[in-house]
């Protein structure tokens, strides 16, 4: 035996290059190829981490991505650690940085390990019932305490400055898994004309080949059959290879979530490189090839470091060429324990015992190691394991006589049966049977075009698991193949101990801390259903999703309440298969990616006139014009001031648009409106109130008839895409006889408003085709003509009481035509103005806000706006519950005018209003301030508010109580300004 | 006109395999006729709109676009094709339809190389191989979150479309996927 001088456990050089990598802070050596598990072993370093509750030291359990002890911290630098990764599966680059978890100071001394010192005090729903009373300790107390104590690695701190990609993929065979069974069928399938996609979450295509060296396939050694494979495979122009890949979660319709790893492994990665790639795939048919995962041993003290899975041990020294130990002790209830126990003897470690659970093994067994000298002790258990930081005896017990007998190791394999891997058949809701022959539960009825194959079917062994892949995918190909047998095994439901249960610690979830006593517990405390023992005792939750543990936790389960496994049944399994990072999910979803911001056309001069922004819906608006170092306040007054006295311009390109056109325009508008649209004449205009079904306002805008059959039809901003999906909806699911046409225009035209006593002064000289004179351009009229040699819809519209002309031009046009009417209007002073200024404009005159001054339940009476429902249609939608007993009932919330008795007081929206603030608290609330802002034309503040019988309370106090003081205010109507109208004739 | 939406994204994305350039001006009707006039409206018209959902017909000149029962994108080149909206007046006069003038409301982007169809593909759900997507076939689908339409104008063309205002984000995809190719 050689071994490899930095790496003691290293049974033979490798051949790769040595690298370094630091753990905890030292510095040790791998070996390219390794895992930072196999690293560590190489070494000699068992104790990985800390347990989940009981803060026990542990090492690793597995070698792959079932791994629930060793989680790491793996640490790429600032905002790039990783917390909860696995270290079977973390691949080692020279300088690779990681850490243990869920210690403090060190692995070695962690203080929080006095859980396990008490842990008779910490049984499964310890903290549920312990951390009771009293109940105002939780908040802050009992929470934060569990939270510290409990828990595996800190979230990182910093943001993630990584970025992640995304696709989409589609194809006739996605199989998930490279092991032999997954080859087998990739390569039936590269021989037909289907796009295959064939994934494996580790670095190599193999699974369990690439730890079973002993093997050939149709006269190659695994390692030439493997590369012969790969070759054919990466040759076939129909087949894509993803390594690195895990198939995360299987959704409807043969959906499937795959994340790729692309930089992690590597030592140079920069930043900007994609870290994973998202990948979101629709294939016709699922192959599912993902094995087995071996089955741990239920005994006292199995979550010592040192103690592991057999295949893990197996694959450390075939895959690694790391010994786990030097004397390795071996407890099985499988045969195929036997071959890594032969495994390891013939690569020159001493294998003192194998101890066998069951009576009796095959004589082929028996002879192997009588051959090697290893000893058999049948019927027998492991009652005991010493050493603190790492196994170095173990007391074997025989229960036939009750002796028991101490032997040295510093290892010890445990194999308990295999579990076939079920996660992804069961996302998909394809259904699961028990087979007593493996003691397990295999597929049963698949719910979308999916199989399994391989050990993850319950067919174990390399050529049924190779002959069933060929099959599954439409080939024939026979192999003839020379392997170890996978052999059988006995489940036992407990192992003997001459302890009694409630002394012993025998781990059945190491990620979760639960014991097999805690199990019993639950059951004996009244959880007889398996999902409830689940949520009780942990098992099988978290990021592990039960895979070393829900097997024996059922069987341990049944036999406490007495039911078959069948009946026990098992718990769901929940997507992500592995623990998967946010970024991934994001994808390329983050930064200026992560929601679309729509601009206008006009957007860039506001930025570039230092606009300040605010979002409406997914629209980036401006809401003020600040001037040098203005605030808001006098930012708006000074907008406010110059519209009303001489001129404003004002982007209102996000308004909703809608063109309507056909035959039976009108009538669809008479339907989908309050107001009457048929007399309408062209080239007028009229405010539209738009219902739901249950009579509540859901829109309001202006509307232009363009032409007897065509209406320009506006909508708020954010209400577009939702009132354009209620008109279609209505057109086609109630009056598809209709001969009408819908059509978005938003984007379409871009609109500037100009509303000042000046606005016709100023767009007059450049108008061509429209005569602009009063008379023949009143207010609430459109005109069809040239602005600056560009078509325009004109609108005389205003909704800030002042003469307002709305210049629609094509979008493109929007930024010129913005820019010289402004240069324009510098004769007049003209100020650009945003929405905040819009607001206070049109709340100066009580025009509402949809969403604002209506919640979902102010119908058009509420809002004093009866005058805008017709009384002469027959029909439109909401009418009908105009007429409700509770719509027209007493005692609605009608939309008022408040003025605060001190006119300094701005009023908070939001706020509640009551009608006697001296009643007893809780108080009896009448209403709410929907709109509150100071007014610079009127010299003091105003709001709008819906009041419970409002109409009634005009002239009468309300009040507003507010943290530390109470405001009254007056009741009365809502325009505060110019109430007749003069002012739109001003100019 | 267009350089002022930031959708100035140079002429070339990526290394030759990736080119997404903004397409120019454009004129474009939306036009809405019942299925059981198309018969006669296109024996009138001689417009030729195809018949199916998804089918284009293609010149230099026009785009003719199917992309609903009762729905036609129609897309021109202004210099070429200067008729068709007084054409479509004129037959206003006699078939009931519907068609809106729809130039501004979009922008569209040539998304063509070897990189296209992945490029599409990291934001669009659809299969678009060519089996499932021959040239020719338009749709509106999406892209991550903005909507669009897409059509196969070549083996390795398409045309996008999408309203103005979502170009940025879309354009802000491409470039980041043009950069993971650089980088990888």
């Amino acid at each position: 035996m050689t071994t490899d001088q930095p790496n003691p456990y290293r049974l033979s050089d490798s051949g790769t290059r040595q690298i370094s990598f630091t753990f905890d802070g030292k510095t040790y050596q791998g070996r390219e190829g390794d895992t930072l598990a196999s690293a560590l072993l190489a070494n000699g370093v068992h104790l990985m981490g800390r347990s989940f509750k009981y803060h026990r030291p542990r090492g690793v359990l597995g070698s792959g991505s079932e791994e629930p002890n060793a989680l790491v911290s793996f640490d790429r630098g600032a905002g790039r650690v990783t917390p909860n990764v696995r270290a079977t599966t973390l691949e080692l680059y020279d300088g690779l940085v990681a850490n243990s978890q869920n210690r403090w100071p060190s692995l070695k001394r962690d203080v929080g390990a006095f859980n396990n010192t008490f842990s008779m005090f910490f049984p499964a729903g310890f903290y549920n019932k312990t951390f009771m009373w009293p109940r105002s300790f939780w908040d802050k107390v009992y929470e934060p305490f569990i939270r510290s104590m409990a828990g595996l690695g800190l979230a990182p701190t910093k943001p993630d400055p990584d970025v992640y990609a995304s696709t989409y993929g589609h194809c006739d065979t996605l199989i998930v898994g490279a092991g032999p069974a997954g080859l087998a069928a990739a390569l039936a399938a590269s021989k037909t004309d289907n796009r295959v996609i064939l994934v494996d979450e580790n670095p190599a295509l193999g699974g369990s080949l690439l730890s079973s060296e002993k093997a050939s396939i149709d006269g190659a050694s695994i390692t030439d059959w493997l590369a012969q494979t790969e070759q054919a495979l990466r040759q076939a122009k129909n087949v894509t290879i993803l390594t690195r890949t895990t198939a995360i979660g299987y959704y409807h319709d043969n959906f499937i979530a795959l994340a790729e790893r692309l930089t992690d492994h590597l030592a140079d990665a920069e930043i900007g490189q994609s870290r994973e790639r998202l990948h979101r795939i629709r294939s016709d048919k699922v192959i599912l090839a993902q094995g087995a995962i071996e089955r741990p041993l239920v005994f006292h003290g199995n979550d010592l470091p040192g103690i592991m899975l057999a295949s893990a041990a197996q694959t450390f020294l075939n895959r690694y060429g790391t010994a786990v130990g030097y004397e390795v002790a071996v407890f099985t209830s499988h045969d195929s324990a036997y071959g890594a126990a032969f495994d390891l003897h013939d690569a020159g470690v001493h294998v003192p015992v194998i101890i066998e659970a069951r009576t009796d093994i095959d004589a082929d067994l028996r002879d192997s190691a009588a051959a090697r000298g290893i000893e058999i002790v049948l019927a027998a258990a492991v009652s005991n394991c010493f050493g603190k930081w790492r196994i170095n005896a173990l007391e074997l017990y025989t229960p036939i006589n009750g002796k028991t007998r101490r032997i040295k190791c510093d290892a010890l394999l445990m194999c308990g049966g295999w579990t076939p891997s079920l996660h992804l058949w069961s996302h998909s809701k394809s259904s699961i049977k028990w087979d007593d022959k493996i003691d397990a539960f295999v597929p049963g009825k698949a719910n979308e075009n999916a199989s399994c194959v391989g050990a993850c079917n319950g067919d174990f062994g390399l050529q049924t698991a190779l002959e069933a892949g060929g099959r599954v995918a439409g080939g024939e190909a026979t192999y003839t193949v020379s392997e170890v047998p996978f052999g059988r095994g006995e489940t036992f439901r407990s192992l003997p101990n001459y302890k009694d249960v409630s002394k012993q610690k025998a781990f059945v979830d190491f990620q979760n801390d639960a014991t097999e006593k805690d199990i019993s517990l639950a059951v004996r405390e009244g959880f007889s259903s398996i999902e409830h023992v689940k949520r009780y005792t942990t098992i099988g939750m978290a990021t592990d999703q039960g895979k070393t543990s829900n097997l024996n936790a059922m069987q341990i389960a049944s036999v406490a309440v007495k039911k078959s496994v069948q009946e026990v049944g098992l718990t769901t399994f929940r997507p992500p298969y592995t623990p998967t990072t946010f970024g991934a999910l994001a994808g390329y979803r983050s930064g200026d990616l992560f929601e679309v911001e729509r601009k206008t056309s006009i957007d860039s001069w506001a930025a570039e006139n230092d606009a300040v922004f605010e979002p409406v819906s997914i629209w980036r608006r401006a809401r003020y014009f600040p001037n040098g170092s203005e605030d808001m306040h006098a930012a708006v007054a000074r907008e406010c001031k110059a519209t009303r006295t001489s001129l404003g311009i004002f982007d209102a390109s996000t308004l909703g648009k809608i063109e309507i056109v056909g035959p039976d325009a009108a009538k669809f508008m008479n339907l989908m409106y309050t107001n009457p649209w048929a007399k309408l004449a062209v080239g007028r205009c009229r405010y539209g109130l738009m219902l739901r079904e249950d009579g509540y306002i859901y829109d309001d805008g202006v509307v232009g008839r363009m032409a007897e059959d065509r209406f320009h039809v506006t909508t708020t901003t954010g209400g577009a895409p939702r009132v354009f999906r209620h008109m279609e909806d209505y057109l086609q699911s109630e009056f598809p006889e209709l001969d009408v046409w819908l059509t978005s225009t938003t984007e379409q035209w871009a609109v500037i408003a100009l509303n000042g006593p000046n606005a016709r002064k100023l767009i007059a000289p450049f108008i061509d085709g429209i005569d602009l004179s009063p008379d023949a351009f009143p207010h609430m009229a459109v005109r069809e003509g040239k602005i600056f040699g560009i078509e325009t819809r004109l609108f005389r519209v205003s909704f800030s009481g002042e003469l307002g002309f709305e210049v629609n031009v094509p979008a493109h046009y929007g930024r010129a035509v913005w820019e010289a009417l402004f240069e324009a209007g510098a004769e007049y002073g003209i100020v650009p103005y945003g929405t905040e200024a819009m607001h206070v404009l049109r709340a100066e005159k009580g025009f509402i806000i949809v969403g604002q001054d209506t919640d979902g339940t102010v119908t058009p009476q509420d809002a004093g706006m009866s005058w805008a429902v017709s009384k002469k249609k027959k029909d439109f939608v909401g009418k009908r519950s105009l007429m409700r007993s509770d719509i027209v009932a007493n005692g609605r919330r009608q939309l008022v005018g408040l003025l605060t008795v001190d006119p300094n007081v701005v009023l908070e929206e939001g706020a509640q209003i009551v009608a006697d603030p001296d009643q007893p608290i809780p108080m009896d609330m009448i209403g709410h301030v929907t709109s509150s802002y100071w007014s610079e034309t009127l010299g003091r503040s105003i709001a709008m508010a819906v009041v419970k019988g409002g109409f009634d309370l005009e002239g009468k106090t309300i009040f507003v109580p507010m943290p530390g003081t109470t405001h009254s205010a007056k009741v009365c109507n809502p325009v505060f300004y110019d109430p007749d109208g003069e002012r739109l004739n001003v100019g | 006109m267009l350089v002022d939406q930031g959708l100035e994204i140079g002429d070339t994305l990526s290394d030759g395999c990736l080119t997404v350039l903004l397409v120019s001006e454009r004129t474009r009707y939306s036009l809405r006729i019942k299925a059981e006039d198309l018969t006669a409206f296109n024996l009138e018209s001689g417009l030729g709109l195809p018949e199916r959902i998804g089918q284009s017909s293609l010149t230099e000149a026009r785009m003719q676009l199917c992309l609903g029962p009762d729905e036609w994108l129609i897309v021109t080149q202004p210099d070429l094709d200067k008729g068709l909206g007084a054409q479509l007046k004129r037959l206003s006069d006699s078939f009931i339809f519907s068609f809106t003038d729809i130039s501004h409301r979009n922008i569209a982007l040539t998304v063509q190389g070897s990189e296209a169809v992945a490029a599409i593909n990291i934001g669009c759900p659809l299969d678009l191989s060519p089996e499932h997507f021959p040239v020719g076939k338009v749709t509106r689908t999406v892209f991550e979150n903005a909507p669009i339409m897409l059509l196969r104008t070549g083996e390795d063309v398409f045309h996008l479309e999408c309203w103005r205002s979502y170009g940025p984000y879309v354009t802000g995809l491409f470039a980041r996927y043009a950069k993971d190719i650089e980088m990888s």
